[in-house]
């Protein structure tokens, strides 16, 4: 198990902590956050390359605040893969092991089965410096998985890849990640890569992690205005909650929109775009929320249609349609409905 | 021209190109024409003289061997101070670094009248002397002369070597189970192999060409502090210019393979890397 207990560093006058976080073995925990979150810093305090102000580090049962990085029996990818330029890439993969003094051929049997794992086993002649992102990242990942570490951390492994491979290269992650079992921090600033890693996520924001859960935790229930914006739940608003019948009712420019938990007082509250349906006719469901809307932008999110509707003068409501597009005028009218379990009030304000 | 592949060149480009490498040439040029204004002054005897002469012998091989054992102890140094420099902030950073580049902008001739001053004027170089250190005059006054004007060429080149080194590198290193001592040998040593070496062939071509300071501090004794730049020196002050010029020549030439050998080597290590 792997274990963060009141973890406090600064620097400069950025602060991080105080983080408490606690990993069950195997498993793959994202911390998110964006950029200047502190991310790094806090992988880079796991990694004992930053040493901490307080708090104390437990690692395989191991108490490894005060050990240096290379007694703490960890595996670090950082950013941009930092590939050694000097040394081929089986040099690169097998660069911890002779650290351990493993005898040449163990480290060749070694480097070999790490590489047939990543599948770069032909790129072990090859040097750094010719090879494409996706290879790079390919190699540094089997370079610290092959001195099979307590602790796998990932620092933005795919961030500096094109668009199209990321979704590629982090299903890979989590393969390889599920095939070796190792425990692993993954840091990143983007919820679509989260979502295809994590088991659970951490939402790191200005040094301190405001809510930890799984992936769809958060995106259902972010923890306030500021989260549901950055995990781009789709609908964000603000409006006055009362208690109506077994509902909240909340009502903002004209409009009463029902939600299930029970608040009072001006609220903000979040609605996921995908729990938003967009019919042409009233649904022949029932829902508690559904509102006539004027569509104002339409753009195409394999394999969704992202609409923007109108449905009151300063209200704007987005959702994820599975109409096709071209029925999908700008101006038309359409209707939008979602259930109250849909309406999510966020913490801190309302009662 | 350009190093590796170049872009499409239009005219614009081949102008530009032509107009850099025109400085280039004036300056080359030059530098072979006073070579050649030396050479068609000295005359066969001049050259045999050279040639046959065994003090001048001497003095070559005590250029030659002072001057690399010089390079060496700069290296010694530039190394771990260029990590030093380059790595650590500590109180004094900006002061140390400074220092390190006093002795490339104050006049060699001050270098040695410094030393002659601090080993005859001063409790501590009168106790190191006493203690049988003895460099005024001697053999190894030479190489500290030498060491004192030309080490800052390799510190500085090491470190801003150790710079363009990406910590990062460091520090995967030390989570890969290295220690400090093994990340620095593992990682940072070899990739700074091209500033060492370039570091190292600005130590020697300055020590190889310490004239001043020398004068000053160990003197011009025949056969036994005499080095290249103080028999040209000697020769010229009896009025043998030819003589003196043919000596010029020499050292030009060892010092040329010198430096064109250290080149080669230091451009296969910075193509290996």
């Amino acid at each position: 198990m792997i274990s963060a207990k009141a973890i406090r560093f600064a620097v400069g006058d950025f602060r991080l902590g105080e983080i408490s976080l606690e990993l069950p073995l195997g498993e793959y925990f994202v911390i998110l956050g964006s950029p200047g979150s502190g991310k790094s810093l806090f992988l880079e305090c796991l990694c004992g390359l930053n040493r901490i102000d307080s708090g104390r580090i437990i690692i395989g049962g191991r108490d490894v605040t005060d050990l240096e990085p290379c007694d703490r029996g960890i595996g670090y990818v950082p950013q941009d893969y930092a590939l050694f330029p000097h040394l081929s890439v089986a040099q690169n993969i097998g660069f911890g092991l002779r650290a351990r003094g493993l005898p040449p051929a163990k480290i060749s049997e070694k480097v070999g089965g790490a590489a047939d794992q990543l599948g770069i086993g032909h790129l072990l002649d090859r040097w750094p410096s010719g090879l494409s992102g996706g290879e790079k990242q390919r190699v540094a990942l089997a370079r610290a998985l092959v001195v099979d570490p307590k602790i796998l951390l990932l620092d933005e492994p795919v961030s500096a890849l094109d668009e199209a491979l990321r979704a590629e290269v982090c299903l890979e992650l989590k393969r390889v990640q599920r095939e070796t079992g190792t425990t692993t921090i993954h840091v990143c600033h983007n919820f679509e890569e989260t979502r295809i890693v994590a088991d659970r996520v951490g939402l790191l924001r200005a040094g301190r992690l405001v809510q930890v859960g799984t992936p769809g935790e958060l995106f259902d229930r972010p923890a306030d205005t500021e989260a549901a914006r950055f995990l781009r739940v789709g609908n964000v608003l603000s409006g006055e909650a009362e208690r109506c019948d077994q509902l909240t009712r909340i009502t903002l420019d004209g409009l009463s929109i029902y939600a299930v938990k029970p608040a009072c007082g001006p609220v903000s509250f979040a609605i996921r775009a995908d729990r938003v349906l967009v019919t042409f006719e009233p649904p022949a469901t029932q829902s508690e929320n559904c509102l006539e809307a004027q569509v104002v932008s339409v753009s195409p999110r394999d394999p969704y249609v992202r609409v923007e509707a109108t449905v009151a003068p300063a209200t704007h409501l987005v959702a994820f349609a599975t109409l096709p597009m071209n029925r999908l005028a700008l101006g038309s009218r359409v209707y939008v409905s979602f259930p109250a379990s849909a309406v999510h009030i966020l913490a801190g304000e309302g009662s | 021209m350009a190093v590796g592949k170049s872009p499409v060149r239009g005219w614009r480009s081949r102008l530009f190109a032509a107009g850099t490498c025109l400085f280039l040439g004036i300056f080359v040029g030059t530098a072979l024409l006073f070579i050649a204004a030396d050479i068609l002054y000295v005359d066969k005897k001049a050259v045999m003289t050279v040639l046959t002469s065994g003090f001048i012998r001497q003095a070559l091989w005590m250029s030659v061997w002072t001057s690399f054992t010089t390079t060496a102890l700069a290296l010694l140094f530039a190394v771990p101070m260029g990590y030093a420099l380059s790595r650590y902030r500590f109180p004094g950073h900006l002061l140390a670094d400074t220092i390190v580049d006093l002795p490339i902008v104050f006049p060699p001739l001050v270098a040695g009248l410094t030393l002659l001053v601090f080993f005859h004027q001063t409790a501590v170089g009168r106790w190191i002397e006493r203690a049988g250190f003895e460099f005024a005059f001697q053999p190894r006054g030479i190489v500290l002369c030498q060491f004192v004007v030309s080490a800052s060429f390799a510190i500085r080149s090491v470190k801003s070597a150790f710079d363009d080194v990406d910590r990062r590198l460091e520090n995967v290193a030390l989570t890969l189970g290295y220690t400090q001592w093994g990340s620095f040998f593992r990682v940072s040593l070899p990739l700074v192999r091209g500033g060492i070496i370039a570091g190292g062939a600005l130590t020697l071509a300055r020590a190889f060409g310490t004239f001043a300071p020398l004068l000053i501090f160990v003197g011009s004794f025949r056969g036994r502090t005499e080095v290249l730049p103080t028999t040209i020196f000697l020769e010229q002050s009896v009025g043998n210019l030819e003589v003196a010029l043919a000596v010029a020549l020499l050292l030009i030439g060892v010092a040329t393979v010198c430096l064109v050998i250290m080149r080669l080597v230091g451009g296969r290590a910075v193509v290996q890397q």
